[in-house]
């Protein structure tokens, strides 16, 4: 594995620039009655759960309805091992059980709260802090800090898919979604239209990008371009 | 944002702004800031909401539109809740269209209801009345329309709409309790009970009862001569004489509309009138010359007719009744005890503005009002701020001005 650390300025002068490319909103989930925000997004199975703030929603993906409702707070991202879910709750990670609901450990957030998305992948949870745009790989039972990544824009959602490692980025009022490598260097930049706000990522088996929309309470699905 | 802010956010919008600024008391990044100067509004130190906010404002980067129009949002309450009427309201009005730009409907309808609750407390109600004409509330939470039921409610008070008033007051109340929000509730509960105050004193016949605003509004309706002394207004079928600058002539008027018989003496009419206890031919002539204007003002309804002690108000309808509208208070500059009513500190300025007069005749009658201990004043020099001695609500649609000229 590359050092994780090395910071992106460096690596980009040899680099070719990237280009923007605009994509449009496939389509909008909810809002759902008392599920006024969509902070956090995990895809689990055949489930999609979200932070709601009050709450975490696990909604049915083929009718796109909710199904059940664990009573936790959840403020900022969520994550799913394949049998437990990890939410972002004020500055901690709770490590939940989906089925009774019930919060199993804590372990403190590596930004101490300024903590925004978060994803697993490789046995590590990877969260972002959103305003020094950073992804810290950390170990899920102690909460230790493994590795850094540097991005070039405010961190909101993280997500991994098939060996790649793409994170929600707010970059002048408008919101991205950036395929990066884990030494920081930018390899896809998908912009999504204006007014729109993504709160957390996640990508489901079609490779579809799930985005939590914030104060809209929406899931907004958008495709990588070229895909039908 | 991040999870701790918007942890903060959560304890917040469940009224704990004390377990919100917990999160973030140590943080000073602009999102923390912003967080913190809500929740210091929130707990009522509003001048440390104003400086933190304008910290918040000041520290967002110049591309995070939202955030900073936000800001200006939560600054305009806070000045408005100071009775700070220097807050330029183009400020408000940019920050309005910036949400509305970035789909922030709820914050742009609060701007809008800001923007309502400005004018009604400048006594532009035309003004007011418009800013909450038209307003869209698709999913709006229900403690916005709550709000808007309230300053609806507020309009048709100083409208002297009763009737409408406490039907507003009543949706004010529902949308208010599905909120929860207890400050919101609070303020309508405080509106219901001054609507239910007296709102003036009846004179008729010789005998005194106080009424109620819908009372108000119905004896407005009514084919009688009706005096008003709160407005200094002279009302008859429908039609309004204002003679809020003609305060000799409405002195007159109102002394031979509260007498017994409606029969008044010389003496007593210098004494009243003119403010002399003494009588000679200067004051008699002056006197004369009064009548005559009031003739002339009462010439299509009543006749002034001299008797050989002093003068009396006939009706050319004798079965016509004369009323008396006095205010609920009989004492000095009921105007700005009605303004101080609503329990926020008013510096003498901010009055002056609210009643469209002089900032030194409203310095001047503070100073008598504090003589009688009916306000009370906090703070020195330029920061110098007014506030009632009494807690009891009172009513004040009479009393304070219908619109700015």
């Amino acid at each position: 594995m590359k050092n994780p650390t090395t910071p992106p300025s460096e690596s980009l002068k040899a680099e070719p620039t990237i280009t923007t490319v605009d994509v449009p909103i496939h389509q909008e989930l909810g809002p759902f009655k008392g599920a006024k925000k969509a902070l956090g997004v995990s895809v689990a199975g055949d489930a999609i759960w979200y932070a709601t703030g009050d709450s975490i929603v696990s909604l049915n993906p083929s009718e796109g309805t909710p199904r059940q409702r664990l009573d936790v707070k959840a403020d900022a991202g969520t994550a799913f091992d394949g049998t437990y879910l990890y939410q972002l709750t004020d500055a901690t990670i709770q490590k939940i059980d989906p089925e009774t609901g019930e919060v199993l450990s804590r372990i403190p957030a590596p930004a101490e709260g300024r903590d925004s998305g978060m994803a697993w992948a490789e046995g590590s949870l990877w969260v972002g802090e959103y305003r020094a745009g950073k992804i810290h790989r950390i170990d899920p039972k102690t909460g230790k800090v493994l590795a850094v990544i540097h991005s070039d824009r405010f961190v909101t959602g993280v997500a991994w898919h098939q060996g790649e490692l793409w994170h929600g980025a707010h970059h002048g009022e408008r919101s991205e979604l950036c395929r990066i490598e884990q030494d920081g260097r930018v390899q896809e930049r998908l912009r999504l239209p204006e007014g729109i706000t993504v709160a957390g990522v996640d990508i489901d088996a079609h490779g579809h990008f799930l985005c939590g929309g914030g104060d809209s309470g929406k899931i907004r699905i958008v495709k990588r371009p070229g895909e039908r | 944002m991040d999870s701790q802010i918007n942890a903060a956010a959560r304890l917040l919008a469940t009224g704990d702004p004390l377990g919100a600024l917990q999160r973030v008391a140590l943080r000073s990044d602009a999102p923390a800031l912003a967080l913190r100067g809500t929740a210091m509004a929130q707990l009522g130190d509003l001048r440390a909401a104003a400086e933190l906010l304008t910290r918040a404002h000041a520290t967002f980067e110049t591309d995070e539109a939202l955030s900073r129009a936000r800001c200006v949002l939560a600054l305009a309450e806070v000045a408005l809740a100071l009775r700070d009427f220097s807050f330029e309201p183009a400020r408000l009005q940019d920050a309005a269209a910036t949400l509305k730009q970035h789909g922030d409907h709820n914050n742009a309808l609060l701007a809008e209801l800001l923007n309502a609750r400005r004018r009604l407390l400048l006594g532009d109600i035309a003004g007011a009345l418009s800013a909450t004409h038209n307003l869209r509330f698709n999913g709006a939470p229900e403690a916005l329309i709550g709000l808007t039921r309230l300053i609806q409610a507020q309009i048709a008070i100083r409208q002297i709409r009763g009737a409408e008033a406490e039907l507003r007051l009543s949706e004010a109340s529902a949308h208010s309790k599905a909120s929860g929000i207890a400050a919101l509730s609070l303020e309508i509960q405080r509106a219901l009970s001054v609507l239910h105050s007296p709102a003036g004193r009846l004179v008729e016949a010789e005998t005194q009862r106080e009424v109620t605003l819908t009372q108000v509004e119905q004896l407005f309706q009514e084919p009688a001569l009706l005096v008003d002394a709160c407005r200094r207004q002279l009302r008859h079928a429908g039609m309004v004489i204002n003679l809020s600058r003609r305060p000799i002539l409405f002195s007159l008027l109102l002394h031979l509309a509260k007498s017994v018989d409606r029969t008044a003496t010389r003496t007593d009419l210098v004494q009243e009138v003119f403010g002399s206890a003494l009588m000679n031919d200067s004051y008699r002539a002056r006197l004369r010359v009064e009548v005559g204007r009031l003739r002339k003002l009462l010439a299509p309804i009543a006749t002034v007719t001299a008797t050989a002690e002093g003068f009396k108000l006939e009706p050319h309808d004798t079965s016509l009744a004369v009323r008396v509208l006095l205010p609920p208070l009989w004492g000095s500059h009921p105007d700005i005890l009605a303004l101080l009513s609503d329990g926020q500190t008013w510096s003498a300025s901010a009055i002056a503005n609210a009643l469209g007069k002089s900032q030194r005749s409203v310095q001047r009658a503070l100073a008598q009002l504090a003589k009688q201990a009916d306000v009370v004043p906090e703070g020195v020099g330029p920061a110098r701020r007014w506030v009632s001695a009494s807690l009891a609500p009172i009513a004040t649609a009479l009393l304070l001005p219908l619109h700015r000229d």
